[in-house]
């Protein structure tokens, strides 16, 4: 089944939400969640303005890790297919419907952290040395609604390491307290960029404290 | 190159990203959507390195059992031998993954196609200027950590010299970090105007900032680098010279064919289809 089709049997079920997104049918639309009057939106047709609406925060920082709970307000999309929906929440939120049908099928290859941060090279390579007690501190203080992420952590540490219980690795991947038959869950299969960019400098820190 | 149509195929287009600057992967998804605009795959998706979606999540993207990968790197070296080859899984130019045949290509910088699109590139950065009384440069990175990055730059060049219609005075490779410098060019150009093109992908900081600056028309830093206008302004005069400046070559719509003639060589030399 594609996943284009996957998308409208789940529309079909009742889903209206995935991230910070709400989509509408009839006509089909999709508007950020915090928008409440959608005649006052800017109106948008060509999927493609999906990427350009996600770079920026509505103060203008960059947006390069896409789960985070920054999504800018006041726009709408008023599409011809549910092909044309697929792109554009693909733009918003990259691979996320693969990622969620893949883990509703169990055929997800989840990526714990040891074996992403083990494949980093150049300056990242050093991301591999921080301990497993600083990666549990990251994820609380980086992961899950608290620190600005939509998205249910599947990886751990490795294979024999969960991560401890904490807000973050208890998130479900569902924006608000609303019906989870409602939403897609945005599922998180490895740790992003950032992740590995704080790993790094928390590794250094370590370092450094250990040398003094 | 003619292109037969693949609608049951996908293409992923693979870039770097940052996670810093997002006009560089501006130029990856600009070229899938004029492919996806000429319907000749039934899907056409990017991936990155640095941005989302990761090269192993953009494997769930994808609905197509057969799947050409096409990085959009301008040579080949780390990431189009080692990186992109294990982030998917591939052990040579068609392996089946997950259920996936993948067909991986050579990097766009490197086909022979490219020329032709730098040729393009002279005359809209310089219409009218005579070759005959300018010397074409195009920039390279450079590094001595790996050969294979001067490589595209000096194949383009040759291939330019040996055209029976180049007409240009010389064609030289420079490059920002390893000699010949691009910041000798007013030593190197013998004749009264230069085009300079930056072999690069995407317009970033390498394009808008360092190179003018080894140029000599941009001082030092200011205004943010998207908001620079340094190919708007052509030409400069600097050095006794007229300088004619131009976008990264990768910014050139028509990168989407080099992608497709990548894929058709691929084919022609693997007999996929």
């Amino acid at each position: 089944m594609t996943l284009t089709k996957v998308l409208s049997n789940a529309l079909d079920s009742g889903i209206n939400q995935i991230g910070q997104l709400r989509i509408l049918r009839g006509p089909l639309r999709l508007h950020h969640i915090d928008d409440v009057n959608l005649d006052s939106l800017e109106v948008h047709t060509d999927p493609d303005d999906a990427r350009e609406i996600s770079l920026y925060t509505s103060d203008g920082k960059y947006r390069f890790t896409k789960g985070e709970l920054s999504l800018k307000t006041g726009w709408i999309f008023i599409l011809d297919s549910v092909e044309d929906l697929r792109r554009a929440i693909d733009l918003f939120y990259p691979a996320s419907l693969g990622l969620w049908n893949a883990s509703q099928n169990n055929e997800i290859r989840v990526q714990n952290l040891r074996d992403k941060l083990n494949r980093q090279t150049g300056m990242y390579r050093h991301a591999r040395n921080v301990s497993d007690e600083g990666i549990q501190k990251l994820v609380k203080c980086l992961c899950g609604p608290s620190n600005k992420c939509v998205k249910k952590i599947l990886w751990e540490i490795d294979e024999t390491t969960p991560l401890e219980d904490s807000e973050a690795s208890r998130f479900d991947g569902i924006v608000g307290d609303i019906e989870m038959t409602t939403a897609i869950p945005m599922v998180c299969q490895e740790a992003c960029n950032f992740f590995v960019a704080q790993s790094r400098k928390k590794a250094k820190k370590e370092f450094e404290a250990r040398e003094q | 190159m003619e292109f037969s149509p693949k609608p049951k195929a996908a293409l992923l287009i693979v870039g770097h990203g940052s996670t810093e600057n997002p006009d560089s992967s501006t130029p990856y998804f600009d070229h899938a959507k004029e492919i996806r605009r000429r319907k000749v795959f039934g899907e056409v998706h990017c991936c990155f390195w640095k941005e989302e979606p990761s090269m192993r999540e953009a494997f769930y993207m994808i609905d197509a059992e057969e799947v050409y990968v096409v990085p959009d790197f301008i040579s080949e070296g780390y990431f189009t031998q080692e990186v992109i080859p294990r982030e998917l899984s591939l052990t040579g130019p068609t392996t089946e993954v997950h259920g996936k045949t993948i067909h991986y290509c050579d990097p766009v910088g490197i086909h022979p196609s490219m020329t032709s699109l730098i040729l393009q590139r002279t005359d809209e950065v310089a219409p009218g200027v005579p070759q005959e009384e300018s010397t074409l440069f195009i920039v390279g990175h450079g590094t001595g950590l790996n050969k294979n990055s001067t490589k595209a730059v000096k194949d383009q060049v040759d291939h330019i010299k040996t055209l029976p219609n180049c007409r240009f005075a010389d064609v030289i490779d420079t490059y920002m970090e390893e000699p010949p410098f691009i910041a000798d060019w007013g030593k190197l150009a013998k004749t009264p105007n230069a085009i300079v093109v930056p072999f690069f992908i995407a317009d970033g900081l390498h394009s808008y900032q360092d190179i003018p600056m080894m140029l000599g028309f941009e001082k030092e830093e200011g205004l943010a680098a998207s908001q620079k206008e340094v190919f708007r302004r052509n030409p400069y005069h600097l050095q006794d010279k007229t300088l004619y400046y131009s976008a990264a070559i990768g910014m050139e719509p028509m990168m989407a064919d080099v992608i497709l003639d990548q894929i058709s060589t691929f084919d022609a030399q693997n007999d996929a289809h």
